[in-house]
């Protein structure tokens, strides 16, 4: 219950927060259903290198990119 | 978050920010998961996201606010852009469809 209130603390900081003025057009990626996602390794908040083909075989994953810490993007 | 965690997925926040704005961030608002940094913005460019913003005259790249789920054999399941990817829900459930045993 504690992690849906987070992630919904989440959206609503989004719907709340403005964001830096941009474009209306969508960066769209070609990347579709049924593609192989491109691997990565990278830095999380605790310096820790985390690779998505760590996951491989062994979880879904979400990936979820956003503009800018603290702007709910 | 526990629907995620039931199925079987991480989740993974990925932007241009450093980890120490990222530890502050995932402070402030309490999640859990990890928030990786694409200082590089290498990720950004290999899935296609980056996203030219104007702030007071100033010329950035940043990413397209974007959910992807990938599932175990590592494809890619879901792509979701702009506005509507801020709602977690078709991520949720495409999730919970990817636990269920196949028929």
């Amino acid at each position: 219950m504690r992690q849906i209130s987070l992630l919904l603390l989440l959206v609503l900081a989004a719907a709340v927060v403005p964001l830096p003025a941009q474009q209306d057009t969508i960066a769209k990626t070609n990347l579709k259903v049924g593609d192989v996602a491109p691997d990565f390794s990278l830095p999380s908040n605790k310096w820790e290198q985390v690779k998505l083909s760590d996951f491989r075989g062994k979880k879904n994953v979400v990936l979820a990119f956003y503009v800018l810490a603290f702007t709910g993007g | 978050m526990a629907k995620l965690e039931a199925s079987d997925t991480v989740v993974l926040g990925i932007s241009i920010d450093s980890p120490a704005a990222n530890a502050a961030f995932a402070k402030q608002i309490g999640v859990t998961f990890p928030l990786l940094s694409d200082m590089n913005k290498e990720v950004l460019t290999s899935y296609q996201i980056l996203k030219p913003y104007d702030v007071k005259g100033g010329k950035y790249q940043w990413a397209q606010r974007t959910t992807i789920v990938v599932d175990k054999e590592g494809k890619i399941q879901h792509v979701e852009q702009g506005d509507s990817a801020v709602d977690p829900n078709s991520a949720v459930s495409i999730c919970t469809g990817l636990h269920k045993p196949k028929a």
